[in-house]
């Protein structure tokens, strides 16, 4: 028989390494044709940072996103932006990289106020343009700024780092220890066959407060992923030890989701602006993974009326449960 | 305010390149006069070394270089946290998988010839694999100070008060499993020299860690070495320790050619750290109002026979583990514990997931007992924009997470999914 639940999970996760220094540092340069090179030693591992702080920098200096250069994680080159762990890069590389390009930029508009006679603060820049605010007419062209910058020997070069304002941990446990949060909650709905204690994953929604999503479909990618990680963990992966031996170490017999266990995942992205994230930005990576598996374990407990306990939930488990809870059932009439 | 490219899904920079199959991984680099690297790694538990001899294996032909602990002119020790894990163990094993000699041959096969030859006398000591068992006063020592790595407490406010005043309760134990991150691509490195400075290609999580612990390990200045992270096949926060980086740094300086290492996936998996396994006992007491008055947590986490990541993931949890709620009453204690298992460190979630396992188990079986959804208790209890979390720290304005269930009910709603 074939049976039907549906669970929820919620979950927090701070952005940032617990109640402890994590700063990233990052250096622009503006070049004479207005492209423009970041440096960072921000890594990406596939999870798009690069794209990221390449579109902050675009932002920031009101560029095309194709005109910016990103030269990451090389120490003899980059500056330190630290790990690429704890969903940290967006907000903090992220903020690293916008204040190289704001400290970039006000060479810029340094420039720009003397060639225009205006105070810098009347300057706004966009489309490759500085324009003043008061008098649309008073206007000069990026590319104007920078031959003039090269005439008078100015390079347009900018560098900037950030460290999330936190407060370590005293002896019971209280301080700042992060300095914003990220938020979620999933819901999960599976099917498990009471005959073989199989469990269907048939529709997973994953709604995820981002701050400010950068890039969309890359927060969509991550929380695709983060969902068929966390059902994997649900269900499947296991280390299985015999005293501190591996037993399972090849793909074999250490089993992790493959596309035909790839359940459709909703995303909805959720943006409540963080306001000392770069454009509001916080971060995904983690908490992706987070509510999966506890929505999962909940959906199974709705469908059985059994909760389980142990993780991950295996078919053996599944089957084992209802026969302990068949057996009390009967000795249950039977009394 | 409207942004041009900030909310814009722009391709990725080099996405292309990645799924056409055109991306470089490390391990598709090849270098003029490029040595293969082998590890030899124990295959006991818990033990003394008495003695290694190397003299067999470096008469192999091919066989260029065998290093062992000796041969290390800096520190011989790595670690995030704690500098407490040998590059190349001399003394003491403390878990299956740990390196305790290097071979840099011409090929793959005189590596491994050169493998078996190596002889290591070993005394077996009883090993402690249960981290409960580990903190008993007569269990075996894993490290000199005791088995308790860390114990961090979190307290806020009467969570005994906040028992007895309670409607509902609630009290579970939970378990949750040790797993392997699975990246696509195992950990590879490919070391060479370049006059007086070291340089490395690798797969990567931070270029800058490994840099310090190259130029310690190698007793040189930080500005000799350079870490040039390749594109990377996943990493999950397996990719966060030192795997092989010293390892091909080290040979690389002895034998003066370009060294590479790749692990086999069997290696990477017994090798590498992995998601610590918790034990988590768990009470809530909630209101007739639904509301959460106080929880009272115990968890225990294994971390293995290095500290690794350990006391961070151990303070992540008892940080997250109120979940999202306002809870007035908080009492958890966390302990990370050596045993000699496999080394636990950073993984995709660095502790929440399970944390997250028992906190939505409990809100699920405290809904059941006071009669309401699951939905409605979660909505009562959440963080709001300005609340005081566990911490004592006032949160900001940006607390979606009200607005995350109701933008998830409304569209199960709109599916017709679910009973």
């Amino acid at each position: 028989m074939k049976k039907r639940g549906c669970g929820i999970g919620s979950m927090w996760y701070g952005i940032g390494n617990t109640g402890l220094p994590n700063p990233s540092g990052a250096f622009v340069q503006v070049l004479d044709d207005c492209t423009v090179i970041i440096h960072t030693g921000c890594a990406d591992i596939g999870q798009g940072s690069t794209t990221v702080l390449a579109q902050i920098a675009a932002e920031e200096l009101g560029v095309n996103f194709n005109d910016i250069s990103v030269i990451c994680a090389d120490t003899g080159v980059t500056p330190d932006a630290g790990k690429t762990s704890a969903s940290r890069q967006t907000y903090i590389s992220g903020n690293a990289v916008r204040k190289a390009a704001q400290s970039a930029k006000e060479t810029i508009f340094k420039k720009g106020a003397e060639l225009l006679q205006v105070p810098e603060e009347e300057l706004i820049l966009k489309n490759y343009q500085l324009n003043s605010l008061k008098n649309y007419n008073i206007q000069i062209s990026l590319k104007e700024i920078m031959a003039k910058c090269r005439e008078d020997g100015t390079l347009v070069i900018g560098h900037g780092w950030f460290n999330p304002q936190t407060k370590g941990l005293d002896k019971r446990g209280q301080g700042i220890p992060y300095a914003t949060y990220a938020f979620a909650t999933q819901w999960v709905e599976v099917e498990v066959d009471t005959e073989t204690g199989e469990i269907d994953i048939l529709n997973v929604v994953a709604a995820h407060d981002v701050g400010k999503a950068v890039n969309p479909m890359a927060v969509e990618g991550q929380i695709e992923g983060g969902s068929v990680m966390g059902a994997g963990y649900a269900l499947m992966e296991e280390i299985i030890l015999d005293d501190g031996k591996i037993i399972n170490s090849s793909f074999s017999n250490y089993l992790i989701p493959t596309i035909k266990d790839v359940p459709c995942v909703n995303s909805i992205i959720v943006e409540e602006e963080e306001v000392t994230g770069p454009f509001g930005a916080k971060g995904v990576g983690e908490p992706a993974l987070i509510p999966t598996a506890t929505a999962i374990a909940n959906a199974i407990s709705n469908a059985l009326g059994i909760r389980f306990y142990e993780l991950p939930i295996t078919p053996e488990k599944i089957l084992n449960s209802l026969k302990t809870a068949n057996n009390t059932n009967k000795n249950q009439r039977d009394f | 305010m409207s942004h041009k490219v900030i909310g814009c899904s722009v391709e990725q920079i080099n996405g292309s390149k990645k799924v056409t199959g055109k991306s470089k991984f490390t391990d598709d680099l090849k270098m003029q006069g490029m040595l293969i690297a082998k590890v030899l790694r124990s295959n006991i538990p818990h033990a003394r070394i008495k003695k290694i001899d190397i003299s067999i294996a470096e008469k192999i032909p091919g066989v260029i270089a065998v290093l062992t602990a000796k041969d290390i002119q800096g520190e011989n020790s790595v670690g995030i946290i704690i500098k407490d894990e040998p590059v190349l163990t001399d003394e003491k094993i403390r878990r299956i998988g740990e390196p305790i000699a290097l071979i840099a041959a011409e090929t793959e096969e005189q590596a491994d010839m050169a493998l078996a030859a190596i002889d290591v006398k070993l005394e077996e000591i009883q090993g402690v694999f249960d981290p409960e068992e580990a903190l008993q006063p007569s269990a075996t020592l894993v490290h000199k100070g005791g088995n308790l790595l860390v114990h961090k407490k979190l307290r806020r406010g009467d969570a005994e008060t906040a028992f007895k005043e309670a409607i509902v309760t609630a009290e579970s134990n939970y378990i949750t499993q040790m797993v392997e991150h699975a990246y696509i691509e195992p950990e590879a490195g490919i070391a060479y020299c370049d006059q007086d400075k070291v340089i490395l290609l690798v797969s990567t999580q931070d270029p800058h860690y490994d840099r310090e612990e190259i130029a310690r390990v190698l007793g040189i200045g930080q500005h000799k070495v350079r870490v040039i992270q390749q594109p990377t096949g996943g990493g999950f926060g397996g990719k966060l320790d030192i795997s092989v980086q010293c390892h091909v740094a080290l040979l690389a300086r002895a034998t003066g050619r370009p060294v590479k290492l790749t692990y086999t996936r069997q290696e990477s998996i017994i090798a590498s750290p992995k998601r610590h396994p918790y034990k988590i006992y768990y009470k809530s007491a909630a209101g007739e109002d639904g509301k959460l008055l106080g929880v009272k947590v115990k968890i225990i986490c294994d971390t293995g026979a290095y500290a690794s990541y350990g006391p961070a993931v151990v303070t992540r949890a008892l940080v997250h583990a109120t979940g999202p709620y306002s809870i007035p009453n908080v009492h958890v204690d966390a302990y990370g514990v050596f045993t000699n298992n496999p080394v636990c460190g950073a993984m995709r979630g660095f502790g929440v997931p399970q944390m997250a396992f028992a906190h939505e188990s409990q809100m699920d079986i405290l809904a059941e007992k006071l009669n309401i959804s699951p939905w409605e208790i979660r909505r009562r209890n959440f963080l709001t924009p300005g609340a005081i979390t566990g911490t004592g720290q006032k949160l900001g304005q940006s607390v979606g997470i009200l607005e995350t269930l109701n933008k998830v009910q409304s569209y199960v709603k709109e599916q017709g999914w679910g009973n």
